[in-house]
């Protein structure tokens, strides 16, 4: 049992949002009178996290993901609701605090564009008190790690946007945060920056014991990298526990492909299939069938024993499906 | 406070700045432009003659400090304060372990040092051309050293409060342009504030503005008497003093709305 690092307890945001009729008659209204209205962007949420865990924080554009992290960082108040993270409450900011976190953002740059890395590492190491020897170790290894020797004397605006976000996870982590939120960390890489950046990632994890907590649209990012979600959908906390645990729970269906022996195949016909299966597909001697999970022995018993069957699995549905499923459905 | 990791901060924004050093010169000489548009007018003006005093050589004394301390206290940094709130680029400086305040600092020191670079220079060559009159007692070049800090931290929190209204109205350097046309007209920059009419000249004598640019300039280059000079440095800390309270203000309730109201 790991020590809980984050609390959040019953957290709510509610924003006051302007809006107005589009034309030209609601623009010249709105200079006199401004209507708003109230968004609920996180909804009395609660969970805990403890040292060292990866946690996927996941959800559709605008579910309540980046307003729940910049809480957890101390740079939104909450309308109700308590948080504490290693002690401390977010958003009084203090140094002690903003000392054992670290943000990295895959839109947003935190290093100076005209001039190297290297010279923003140095005014981090200042800025964090970082003595010197600590300095020179965690980077080499940082460097090292994630392959970057020859990026560091470069001005940022000269490197690629993979390289630049190398050299931005070196900035979020030279003080060797407790915690660490990453917000889209791999945004608009290439996949092979991107396996580069989850097993460095996972590394670091492993090394310095940091508590991560991630937020990405790429779920190789979460399968890979995070052994536990949270899925928020309308600021409402939908589930909390592991990614295949989510897949069984909204994906109540098995995948069977089957390969039936290609010289007999093509001239018969299937078995009658037991209730709630079904055949999705069907090329030639391959086939693909869904059915409920406790009806996936039986169908397969059947296929097997009614057709003559060369290769047969059973599988869940590819976790992109089951989340876009949650995403335009929500859990019932 | 954090002034080992704030200094690092100024460096760092300097060595950036350095970087661009063309833009930043050329910024440079276009806030030239307009105290010396108003130098050769006025040195056309007086002809041989003089006005209120001031000959062709008090003029060339006036302008060419004037574009000095004018440089010296144009704050630039709060021109782009108001994109780094409305744009959400504030929320890096938070998550640092150091106050804001020394992000727009740094700018503003690695500013004035790249700026100085090519106004000096100018400076010097149009003083060498035009034979400026200027008092440079020992007396009255310490006063003006002191003007000068006070002017610099006036027109800097004076505008930095200003700009921090961008926490609620999205376009707030709207203010900052009002502030440089007050300034242009009511700090001595289109003329010399003895040459204004009675009723702008107490105007400048009572607002803040004169006290940003002219005030300084006046030392060096006015017969201002000893009661006018202590007058003039009580006002302008009495409107700096004004200026801190008011920065304060606005920053803690814009900080305050920031963190409450982004979405």
């Amino acid at each position: 049992m790991t020590i809980p690092l984050i609390r959040v307890d019953h957290l709510s945001k509610v924003f006051r949002v302007p809006e107005r009729e589009p034309g030209l008659k609601a623009a010249m209204r709105a200079l006199f009178h401004r209507t708003y209205r109230q968004v609920c962007a996180v909804q009395d949420i609660s969970f805990t996290i403890g040292e060292g865990e990866i946690v996927g924080l996941i959800g559709p554009n605008g579910a309540g993901k980046t307003t729940t992290l910049k809480i957890l960082a101390g740079l939104l108040y909450p309308t109700s609701g308590e948080v504490t993270l290693a002690g401390y409450i977010p958003w009084q900011r203090r140094a002690a605090f903003l000392n054992q976190i670290g943000m990295v953002q895959g839109n947003k740059s935190q290093l100076l564009w005209d001039i190297p890395a290297m010279d923003s590492y140095h005014v981090l190491s200042e800025i964090y008190r970082i003595p010197m020897r600590q300095f020179k170790e965690t980077l080499d290894e940082l460097v090292r790690l994630l392959q970057m020797e020859d990026l560091l004397t470069r001005p940022i605006r000269n490197l690629s946007l993979g390289e630049r976000m190398k050299c931005e996870l070196v900035a979020g982590l030279l003080h060797r945060p407790k915690v660490l939120f990453l917000d889209e960390p791999t945004l608009g890489l290439d996949v092979t920056t991107q396996n580069r950046l989850r097993l460095f990632i996972a590394e670091y994890n492993r090394r310095f014991g940091a508590c991560i907590l991630l937020t990405s649209h790429y779920m190789a990012d979460v399968e890979q990298l995070c052994p536990r979600v949270i899925l928020i959908h309308n600021g409402q906390l939908l589930h909390d526990g592991a990614l295949q645990g989510l897949a069984e729970r909204m994906a109540p269906f098995k995948l069977i492909r089957v390969t039936l022996d290609g010289g007999v195949a093509i001239n018969r016909g299937l078995p009658q299939l037991p209730e709630g299966a079904e055949l999705l597909e069907r090329n030639e001697n391959h086939l693909i069938l869904r059915c409920s999970r406790s009806a996936a022995p039986v169908v397969t018993s059947c296929l097997l024993s009614a057709c003559p069957v060369t290769d047969l699995t059973v599988e869940d549905p590819p976790i992109e499906a089951v989340i876009d499923q949650v995403y335009r459905e929500g859990i019932a | 406070m954090n002034h080992r990791g704030g200094w690092a901060l100024i460096k760092r924004t300097w060595m950036s700045w350095i970087q661009d050093r063309g833009f930043f010169f050329v910024l440079a000489f276009g806030w030239m432009i307009p105290p010396l548009v108003a130098l050769f007018a006025w040195m056309a003006a007086a002809g041989n003659g003089t006005i209120a005093g001031m000959d062709r050589r008090a003029f060339a004394g006036y302008y060419l400090v004037l574009v000095l301390v004018n440089q010296l206290t144009y704050s630039q940094t709060n021109w782009t304060l108001g994109d780094i709130i409305r744009e959400g680029m504030l929320d890096s400086w938070l998550l640092r372990p150091l106050s804001p305040f020394y992000q727009v600092l740094s700018s503003e020191v690695a500013g004035k040092v790249v700026y100085m670079v090519f106004v000096i220079p100018a400076t010097g060559l149009l003083a060498i051309l035009l034979q400026p009159k200027v008092d440079i007692s020992p007396s009255r070049l310490g006063l003006f050293l002191l003007a000068l800090i006070l002017a610099w931290g006036l027109r800097f929190f004076w505008g930095y409060w200003l700009a921090l209204i961008a926490f609620w109205a999205s376009r707030a350097d709207a203010l900052l342009a009002v502030q440089d046309s007050l300034v242009f007209l009511l700090s001595g920059v289109v003329a010399p504030i003895a040459l204004l009419s009675p009723s702008l000249q107490t105007a400048a004598i009572l607002l803040p503005f004169r006290y940003m640019v002219g005030f300084p300039v006046e030392i060096l280059t006015r017969p201002l008497s000893d009661e006018i000079l202590l007058q003039g440095l009580a006002i302008q800390i009495a409107w700096l003093m004004t200026a801190l309270l008011l920065t304060r203000i606005v920053w803690r309730a814009g900080i305050r709305h920031y963190a409450s109201a982004r979405g």
